[in-house]
């Protein structure tokens, strides 16, 4: 039934936004992204196969698309980050200036 | 044993192995121990896809997510120096809270969103040939937007993380 993937993708979806809230390290948090995206994409095909259409699938293709971009651009800044400032946590960062 | 009763074993062993797998990325000490940790994770989602009939999602999510997201997160770490990561503290210290606030959040969007019923009792096929159709004809604005949009995702994770910082100009 859709019940249990309804289930499975709030279960991952809180997994990974308490990991975002919680952990220091900046990638860690960017792999806690990963998850929730992953978790958006299982209700997206649930949705379309008790649904009966395939524009949640369509729907899935681009926030898998989405997901790659955010991760160069999150590891970019990420890495300028770290080669600028020689910071890696999230509550070290005093300034906004680059 | 029926198959609805396999099903059912099949998705309580997902259900189990993807929680115990996205809770060990996050508390793991190492980093790279997250990236596997990860990389196990996406494979798990891949065949909940195979569940769904979406057998193109499960390849794209193989191809995109294990082979370039998963590899630009390992190189990234390996670019970083990692080594003092070990003995510093992983968690921020309203952890607490941030732990009682998503727990919050759980209980409310599955108190929404439990409900939801479907008229239709017919569930999906699985067709690669009626997806593809519709990308290229129906949704082929969006998908036009979003190479566009990949693109300059490169251009910017390029130009950001240049080696040249503020001080050279």
């Amino acid at each position: 039934m859709i019940n249990q993937y309804l289930l499975l993708s709030a279960t991952l979806f809180t997994i990974g936004l308490i990991g975002f809230v919680v952990r220091r390290d900046l990638i860690v948090m960017l792999m806690c992204l990963e998850i929730m995206f992953n978790a958006v994409n299982i209700i997206f095909a649930s949705f379309s196969y008790y649904g009966g259409g395939y524009t949640g699938q369509i729907f899935v293709l681009f926030s898998i698309a989405v997901a790659a971009s955010e991760a160069a651009v999150g590891l970019a800044i990420v890495l300028s980050l770290v080669r600028v400032t020689a910071i890696s946590h999230s509550d070290e960062i005093r300034n906004l200036r680059g | 044993m029926s198959p609805t009763v396999i099903d059912q074993l099949f998705f309580i062993y997902f259900y189990i192995s993807l929680s115990i797998l996205s809770i060990g990325v996050i508390v793991s000490r190492n980093i790279i121990h997250s990236a596997f940790f990860l990389l196990i994770f996406l494979l798990h989602v891949a065949a909940v896809f195979l569940f769904l009939n979406a057998e193109f999602l499960m390849a794209i999510q193989i191809i995109v997510y294990v082979g370039g997201v998963l590899a630009l997160f390992i190189f990234a770490i390996m670019v970083m120096n990692i080594r003092e990561e070990l003995k510093h503290r992983r968690f921020v210290k309203f952890a607490g809270s941030g732990f009682l606030v998503s727990l919050l959040f759980f209980t409310v969007f599955y108190g929404f969103v439990r409900n939801i019923r479907f008229e239709t009792s017919k569930p999906l096929s699985s067709d690669t040939n009626v997806l593809g159709s519709l990308l290229y004809s129906y949704y082929l604005l969006p998908f036009e937007i979003l190479s566009l949009v990949l693109l300059i995702a490169l251009i910017g994770g390029i130009l950001i993380a240049k080696k040249t910082p503020r001080e050279d100009r």
